[in-house]
């Protein structure tokens, strides 16, 4: 398989979590697109570093590094969601128009 | 002593400021002790050079500068130094000058002890009069002519200030005022041949000049203009035609200040400066013609003029007025000797003239000679004196006139005969009008009784020096030409190249006899006029000539004249002052300042509508972008912010790969359909 | 012929959970779906060769991340909201811009498609290690200090105080 097979699959992932962080209605619902694309930029990290420089790992410590930083960011937002659902009872994004104007 | 030349003006200067500054004004005050002092030290002075030049035991001229200023500047690209010395110059006329001024000046202030006793100035009298003979004696010796112009004025200002010592009368300021500006005008033509000479030679220096002139450097135009200059000067400063008229009027002042200045010395002073340049009049002949003919002519009209005056001043005036322009006649006429031997005559037997007038009003109180008459018996020291002075002025033959007009007439006749025949016509006029004088004033009844019987000789102060100058008056004539000791001493040194045949006198000697017969005749004449007890034949002529008699009387309307110059200067003073306040000040000033206001305005229109509107229309454009853009989140969904800007980066994505048609057609189409979907997102919730 | 089948079951895998993920109204099986994808990831990273992220994907992803999301959706989640349509207005616009974004990718990863393995697949774990501890030291204390952070902030906003009252 080459580099470009990687790529597209890549590819295609990011847009499918794009295309949820655009239309889910649900705040984890984002947050779980979000996910997809942090694993889509991971693959690409990860198959650059295997087919272009085989001899160095510094793509896949990128990649360890994204991992990392998903995970806090997942947790911190999901604190935030439970926050906010405690105040207003409602997950929902498009209740939360208080940036309005 | 010519080392100590320098100090003959400068003590009488001293003098003068002494007595100003150093005493109350009193009657009896010493001060006048202090001129006559100086006066009479620079007499003895004057004489030993006098003296020591005729014997030639001293070498003239005799010249020394002093330093004074000296400033640099560029001439043709070199550095050039002007040096400005002020320094004496004594040659023959110089010494001759020095005793005339010194001796006149003297005697004035002896005669004035008396005349002017009781008058409440009679202290500042004494330091006018100082003051007076330091500035004469420095034109007289000045070798710098800026310093001899300065002399001048200051001569002049003198002659002001003593014109004007009654000023509490309303005629004497009048007279100061008209002397001092008719002089003011000949004295610009002397200012500007002194700048003219300046720019020709390049110094002021009086033998600098003659040198630069005897080397031919001069221009005889140049020298043309600077002599006319000169001549201006001395027309205005020597009562020549047309600026005479000041000389009847001044004898407003006290008689010894008009025997001192207005007739013997200041009077003199044009007559000295054309001497003391007469290098530049030997190069230019109009000049010299012009020198000739203006003396001849003011010699002339003068006399007439004299003949009708009754003011037994202004008589004598008009004399000097003639007799000074028998002067420049003779000056013009290349007779240099002659002309400075005539002053030196003039200046003794007219001022003994003048004081025995003195004498005379000092006697009756009055100017009028119509009120006078026998006076002989109750004056005969003053009738004396007025007789030697008459007889000199007449060309009496063995008196002092006779020697010096004779002189002039021959010089004149060798130049001119037409200026002769002037001359010798004058001379007539002269003898009639001033025996006219001595039968009106003298002889024949009195006409006045009041004033006869208070007549009363003079006082020893005023006698004294009329027997001087009646010794001068008579003898100093033939003791001056005998063995041409004159013509020796004072002399026009030629300039070579030129002829000095000039001064070789070579007249018919038939001609002296004719003219004193003509004088003879006419003093027959005035007796036969006015030597009876009543004039009425006189006074039939002048009934039958009274146009002519008016004529002369209003002095040819040469008053009305300079008047109406002098309103026309007036006029021509209005006229720049409307112009200046009308067209300059309304026209340029005033409509600058409304242009001014227009194109401010004009500023302001732009700036408050083109200026400020661009500014307010990009605060606008800015709001309206601001709004438009609000729009965008208008409904606080983060979702919707976060859709535009993923819409955004895609559409620049595609955008910077490298394009190929329907890759680049396509994503541009879904880039559209994507934004017209984003607005149809946006219904109402 | 291995890797291909290896790779496409993983990449099916990967995307079925994708699309799962962004469509089923359920959000508990959504969830589920989001730790299968992550699966499918860790397989394409055994795939790969990186044994060090295949075994942290699972690890701290599907274990970790995926656990807590599920935890997370349960304690928010009604039961009347689980048929409820989880898809918002946009849908449209979106797609379109998935849509453009996608032919963007898919052009620039076509130009890879012929680029092969250059070695085979060597063991990373050793060679990462030292990376992280050696020239990339600074990024690793760094990236701890964010996992810090993020711990006391998550703890800060989940906490109820003494009183019981909950900080907002």
């Amino acid at each position: 398989m080459s580099l470009g097979h990687y790529l597209l699959l890549g590819a295609a992932l990011f847009i499918i979590g794009l295309f949820g962080a655009l239309t889910r209605r649900n705040v984890i619902g984002i947050l779980m697109s979000i996910e997809l694309m942090f694993n889509a930029a991971n693959i690409n990290l990860a198959a650059c570093n295997s087919y272009l420089h085989p001899a160095g790992v510094a793509g896949m410590t990128l990649a360890v590094f994204v991992i990392t930083v998903a995970a806090a960011e997942v947790v911190v937002g999901l604190a935030l969601v439970l926050a906010v659902y405690r105040n207003s009872a409602t997950a929902y994004v498009e209740d939360f128009s208080l940036l309005k104007g | 002593m010519l080392q100590h030349v320098y100090l003959i003006p400068l003590i009488p200067l001293a003098a003068s400021i002494l007595i100003l500054l150093g005493a109350k004004e009193d009657p009896r005050s010493p001060m006048p002790f202090l001129g006559i002092a100086a006066t009479g030290w620079c007499l003895l002075q004057s004489i030993a050079i006098f003296y020591g030049a005729a014997t030639g035991a001293l070498s003239l001229p005799y010249g020394a500068d002093w330093r004074w200023f000296s400033f640099g500047a560029t001439a043709g690209g070199k550095p050039f130094l002007y040096d400005m010395p002020v320094g004496v110059l004594i040659d023959g006329s110089a010494a001759m000058m020095l005793v005339v001024v010194t001796l006149v000046s003297f005697l004035v202030q002896v005669y004035s002890l008396s005349y002017m006793r009781g008058d409440p100035r009679f202290k500042r009298y004494y330091a006018y009069l100082s003051f007076f003979t330091a500035s004469m004696l420095g034109l007289v010796v000045s070798s710098n002519l800026l310093v001899t112009f300065s002399c001048w004025e200051l001569v002049g200002f003198s002659s002001y200030m003593l014109i004007g010592f009654w000023f509490e009368r309303p005629d004497p300021p009048y007279a100061a005022k008209k002397a001092f500006i008719t002089t003011k005008l000949g004295d610009l033509g002397l200012y500007l041949a002194l700048m003219l000479i300046f720019c020709q030679v390049g110094s002021f220096q009086i033998p600098q000049i003659r040198e630069f002139v005897a080397r031919g450097f001069m221009p005889a135009a140049a020298a043309t203009a600077i002599g006319l200059g000169i001549l201006c000067g001395a027309a205005g400063k020597s009562a020549q035609f047309p600026l005479f008229i000041w000389l009847p009027d001044a004898m407003e002042g006290p008689t010894p200040v008009s025997a001192l200045i207005h007739a013997a010395t200041m009077v003199a002073a044009g007559i000295y400066l054309v001497a003391r340049c007469y290098f530049i009049f030997a190069i230019s002949p109009v000049a010299m013609e012009t020198v000739a003919w203006i003396g001849a002519i003011t010699a002339l009209l003068a006399a007439t003029m004299a003949m009708v005056s009754y003011d037994i001043k202004r008589v004598l005036a008009f004399s000097t007025v003639s007799q000074l322009g028998f002067m420049m006649c003779a000056l013009g006429s290349w007779g240099f000797s002659a002309g400075l031997f005539h002053l030196t005559t003039h200046a003794a037997f007219k001022a003994l003239l003048f004081l025995c007038a003195g004498s005379v009003i000092h006697a009756v109180h009055t100017n009028d000679m119509r009120q006078m008459g026998n006076l002989d018996k109750k004056m005969p020291i003053t009738f004396f004196a007025t007789l030697a002075g008459t007889f000199a002025i007449a060309g009496i033959p063995g008196f002092s006139g006779f020697f010096s007009k004779d002189m002039i007439l021959e010089r004149v006749f060798e130049h001119d005969p037409r200026l002769f025949a002037i001359l010798a016509f004058s001379a007539c006029l002269t003898a009639f009008y001033m025996f006219r004088l001595v039968f009106m004033t003298f002889l024949g009844q009195e006409r006045d009784m009041d004033r006869y019987l208070h007549a009363h000789e003079s006082p020893w102060p005023m006698t004294v020096p009329l027997f001087v100058l009646m010794a001068l008056a008579a003898f100093s004539g033939w003791l001056l030409d005998r063995g041409e000791f004159f013509t020796r001493l004072v002399h026009f040194e030629a300039l070579p190249g030129q002829a000095a045949a000039h001064e070789a006198a070579h007249a018919p000697a038939y001609l002296t006899w004719y003219v004193t017969a003509a004088v003879f005749f006419a003093i027959y004449l005035a007796y036969r006029l006015y030597g009876g007890s009543n004039f009425r034949e006189a006074e039939s002529i002048k009934r039958r000539c009274a146009p002519v008699f008016n004529l002369l009387e209003r002095r040819y309307y040469l008053d009305k004249f300079f008047l109406a110059l002098v309103g026309l200067g007036d006029q021509a003073a209005r006229l720049a002052f409307w112009i200046d306040s009308e067209v300059v000040d309304r026209f340029f000033v005033d409509g600058w300042g409304l242009l001014m206001l227009a194109l401010a305005r004009l500023c302001h229109l732009f700036d408050d509508n083109i200026i400020d509107r661009s500014i307010d229309g990009t605060g606008g454009l800015s709001v309206s972008l601001g709004g438009t853009l609000r729009w965008i989140v208008r409904r606080g969904l983060v979702q919707e912010y976060l859709l535009w800007s993923a819409a955004v980066m895609s559409v620049l994505t595609l955008l910077t790969l490298p394009a190929q048609r329907y890759c680049l057609g396509a994503s541009v189409g879904l880039g559209l359909l994507a934004i017209l979907t984003l607005l149809l997102v946006r219904r109402p919730r | 012929m291995i890797e291909a089948i290896a790779f496409y079951s993983m990449a099916a895998v990967a995307l079925l959970g994708a699309l799962l993920v962004v469509s089923l109204r359920n959000t508990v099986h959504s969830s589920l779906a989001l730790g299968l994808s992550l699966a499918g990831v860790a397989g394409i990273f055994a795939n790969l060769g990186a044994d060090f992220l295949f075994a942290g994907q699972l690890l701290i992803y599907v274990g970790g991340i995926a656990i807590i999301i599920v935890f997370v959706v349960m304690l928010l989640g009604r039961t009347s909201d689980l048929h409820l349509r989880q898809v918002n207005q946009q849908w449209g616009a979106a797609l379109l811009v998935c849509a453009m974004t996608g032919v963007s990718l898919w052009r620039l990863a076509r130009g890879y498609l012929g680029v092969r393995a250059a070695a085979p697949a060597a063991p990373t774990t050793r060679a990462i290690g030292l990376l992280m501890l050696g020239d990339y030291a600074v990024p690793f204390e760094l990236v701890t200090l964010v996992l810090v952070a993020a711990l006391l902030g998550a703890i800060f906003f989940s906490r109820k105080s003494a009183d019981g009252e909950v900080p907002s």
